[in-house]
């Protein structure tokens, strides 16, 4: 975990500091004379040479010391509740996402070439299609601007994560489907399959208990994938349904050449992911007996 | 008979009277505001708020005159020096505070002894505040200066309670998260992100004001949604939406949308010191082949009007010139006469930062086109674009054209004149901003004088005469003046919109 931290923090901190544009010209605004920029610039140490500015990040990191350069708050203020609230999106809608994708997977797999099938590869293909912000606006249109029944975007209630949440699940539950479809049909031709179907035993046990328990590994870690790109902010639904999260906060300051913001929110998006694809290893020894006795 | 008609008519005036109060206003705006201290801020959604919360000695009306708010009256010395004010009694800030000459003074040392954002605005202009009795404060300048008054109708001149200084101030990120004034509404909430609530001050000093029970801002990042929320009824205001949605707005009748002027002039710099741009006439031939007229109807959807002066039409001190009219001909034989008959040119533009940026700066590449000059137009990204022009590497001063808008916060000339026009701002010095590094002393010492003239007709004079030259001199393609589009629900009503780009709702009333 650690090497991959210091790794994220040299290359989003290079990156940063590779792109033109200067933090301190941009907060100073209109009028501002040189001697203001030099101040702001010196403030937050921008006049320094760049390794002073890297080990002064990575001590700031270690003694929480760190302001964003732009509203000069406290970087965890402003970064946590934005992560929080990254967190509830991702939560939702890999939940919304598992529950659909997994759902028409099965089916579609079960009952292989049907109609029912067309059906469900038909909608995930449109589901993988679909350009997120087109369907979020589109989402907008019909239940906010011409049924009234859900609000148009922000934070508030419960209601307020229902459309941002569907959006992004639709896309991901499609990947979901295709691939639960097609572990599940993989399992389906196994040998032990036919045996169990040979022996009487019931469709339905057969496939829950023998074919979906076998297909679940290359499912999970889909959807635990899916899940750490989901923490890593979804920039274009935040963005539509002004869902005050991460990844549009890491966007903005970019444009705003926050560095302090940019550099601690992309080692924050880094660690979840790390975090989510322990949390993924964890669950395939759950679900596989053998992995825990290897 | 006639009594009960007198009471009839007393109770209808009670009863409409009343009915003006009430409601919270939801406002949604494009992203969070940076800080809430007023003289640590320099975005437009900051200020906006900081105008609601916070009042400064002095207050802009709709159409730009100044009137007095914290400060009843005022007098200026004989001599320009000492601009003396008589504040207003009994007003509080919202902790309790008392506001009288101590309040100005604290506020006015703070900001001058720390490297705030605006600073800028008072160093090298104010030497000294003094307190002359407990409602009577002085300000001392270093020299005359004309704009004096507007520089403190400002929102970097809203005036935070001393309390919250003695206790933040050490701290500016800190203070900005506070926001303690003496204006007709208090904060109540910021959700970092999310949205930012006032709620109307009770103890306010205008009678009977405000009559709205709070606004809250939500924030919204995508342009789209804004517009959306405004149709389904989530938002009751938002400012400049983008202008190909206009017409949807317009076309629904639960809204109003009014297209107000806006001080901005969008203008294409030239490079006054490189060839073959430091010939005027290139320059004056580049000015004649825009047919700006075209330009706004068509680029800008007619949110925008022809300019003729680096000073939009609404600014204080703007004289008309009559500017460029459109003669593609005269453009020809001007390139002809300059020898420059097969220009080419590189245009920088940003893309996004104003309204239809990037689409004028590719009409403009069209019609300079037909005079035969041949453009290469290269969008940037703002903060990229920004290095690039006030770079101060020598190296990085060969651009040629570029696209930019201005408006002054100060709602006078003086504030366009100077950063952009005046020698002392070329790179390296100054505020770097004269981008077209144009320099003429004639045009300096007007600019100068400006600052320091008290008499309004040589004042207007003054202005005239330097209009007069920038424009024949041309360092810029002077394209057009913007315009601020703001809707907002039909019941709402006193919605102001001032040229500096603010749209002020502490007036405004929802008619129920």
């Amino acid at each position: 975990m650690i090497p991959v931290i210091l790794g994220v923090s040299i290359i989003s901190f290079s990156i940063m500091h590779m792109i033109p544009g200067d933090p301190a010209r941009i907060i100073a605004g209109e009028g501002a004379t040189k001697q203001d920029i030099e101040a702001i610039r010196s403030k937050y140490g921008l006049d320094r040479p760049l390794i002073e500015q890297y080990f002064r990040f990575m001590k700031g990191i270690l003694t929480n010391d760190l302001r964003s350069i732009k509203t000069e708050r406290p970087i965890l203020k402003e970064i946590s509740p934005r992560f929080l609230n990254t967190v509830q999106l991702a939560v939702v809608s890999i939940f919304i996402s598992s529950i659909i994708g997994i759902s028409l997977g099965i089916a579609s797999a079960v009952r292989r070439n049907t109609w029912l099938d067309s059906f469900a590869m038909f909608f995930s293909l449109i589901g993988v299609s679909m350009p997120i912000f087109w369907l979020g606006i589109l989402l907008i249109i019909i239940f906010s601007v011409f049924l009234g029944w859900l609000p148009s975007g922000g934070k508030g209630g419960v209601e307020h994560i229902i459309l941002p949440a569907v959006t992004l699940g639709l896309a991901t539950s499609a990947i979901i489907a295709r691939m639960t479809r097609a572990s599940m049909l993989e399992v389906l031709n196994q040998d032990y399959v036919r045996t169990a179907k040979a022996f009487g035993l019931a469709k339905r046990k057969v496939v829950y208990k023998y074919v979906l328990r076998n297909a679940l590994i290359p499912i999970i870690t889909v959807i635990g994938l899916q899940f750490g790109y989901l923490l890593g902010g979804a920039v274009l639904t935040e963005s539509v349904f002004g869902w005050p999260g991460l990844g549009r906060y890491v966007v903005d300051s970019i444009f705003n050449r926050d560095y302090i913001a940019v550099q601690v929110g992309i080692m924050i998006i880094a660690m979840s992911f790390v975090l989510v694809n322990l949390l993924v290893d964890i669950f395939y020894a759950l679900i596989d007996p053998r992995l825990r006795r290897g | 008979m006639k009594r009960l008609l007198v009471l009839l008519l007393v109770t209808f005036v009670v009863i409409s009277f009343a009915a003006k109060y009430g409601g919270t206003l939801r406002f949604v705006m494009g992203s969070d505001a940076a800080s809430l201290l007023p003289a640590n801020q320099t975005d437009n959604i900051s200020a906006t708020i900081c105008r609601h919360v916070f009042e400064g000695l002095v207050e802009f009306d709709e159409k730009l005159n100044l009137m007095p708010a914290l400060a009843e009256r005022w007098e200026v010395s004989s001599d320009g020096t000492v601009y003396t004010f008589y504040l207003r009694k009994g007003v509080k800030f919202h902790d309790g505070a008392e506001f009288n000459a101590q309040a100005v003074k604290k506020y006015y040392d703070y900001v001058l002894n720390n490297s705030l954002r605006r600073t800028g605005l008072f160093k090298g202009i104010i030497k000294e505040t003094r307190v002359v009795d407990e409602y009577t404060a002085q300000f001392v300048l270093e020299k005359p200066f004309s704009p004096f008054l507007y520089r403190l109708a400002h929102e970097g001149a809203l005036i935070a309670s001393p309390k919250s200084i003695d206790e933040l101030g050490a701290d500016p990120g800190k203070l900005g998260r506070v926001a303690v004034g003496t204006g007709p509404f208090m904060l109540k909430e910021w959700k970092i992100g999310e949205r930012i609530e006032l709620v109307k001050n009770p103890n306010y000093w205008r009678e009977g004001q405000p009559y709205l029970d709070g606004i809250v801002f939500n924030i919204i990042p995508e342009d789209v949604t804004r517009v959306n929320q405004l149709r389904a009824g989530d938002a009751d205001v938002m400012f400049n939406p983008p202008p190909a949605l206009v017409p949807t707005l317009q076309k629904d009748d639960r809204l109003i949308v009014r297209i107000e002027p806006s001080l901005r002039v969008i203008y294409i710099g030239m490079n006054t010191k490189k060839a073959p741009l430091n010939d005027v006439r290139v320059r004056q031939a580049l000015n004649y082949a825009i047919d700006k007229s075209k330009l706004c109807s068509a680029i800008m959807r007619n949110l925008a009007i022809p300019a003729d002066s680096p000073l939009s039409k609404y600014t204080v001190g703007y004289v008309s010139t009559g500017g460029y009219p459109y003669d593609p001909q005269k453009a020809k034989q001007l390139l002809k006469e300059a020898g420059q008959e097969n220009l080419k040119l590189e245009l920088l533009t940003p893309k996004g930062r104003y309204l239809n940026d990037y689409e004028a700066a590719i009409a403009v590449q069209g019609m300079l086109k037909e005079i035969g000059v041949t453009v290469d137009v290269k969008p940037m990204e703002w903060a990229t674009y920004l290095s690039r022009l006030s770079s101060d590497n020598p190296d990085d001063w060969n651009y040629e054209l570029f696209l930019l808008g201005w408006a002054p916060s100060t709602g006078e000339g003086h504030w366009v004149l100077y950063p952009l026009f005046h020698s002392d701002n070329i790179k390296p010095n100054g505020t770097r901003d004269n981008n077209a590094m144009y320099s003429n002393p004639v045009v300096d010492d007007l600019i100068t004088k400006i600052g320091f003239e008290l008499d309004k007709n040589k004042l207007m004079q003054d202005y005239a005469e330097v209009q007069k030259l920038i424009v024949q001199d041309a360092p810029w393609i002077f394209l057009y003046n913007m315009a601020n589009v703001v809707a907002f629900r039909k019941e709402l009503k006193d919605v102001w919109i001032l040229p500096t780009e603010f749209v002020i709702i502490k007036y405004a009333w929802f008619d129920k």
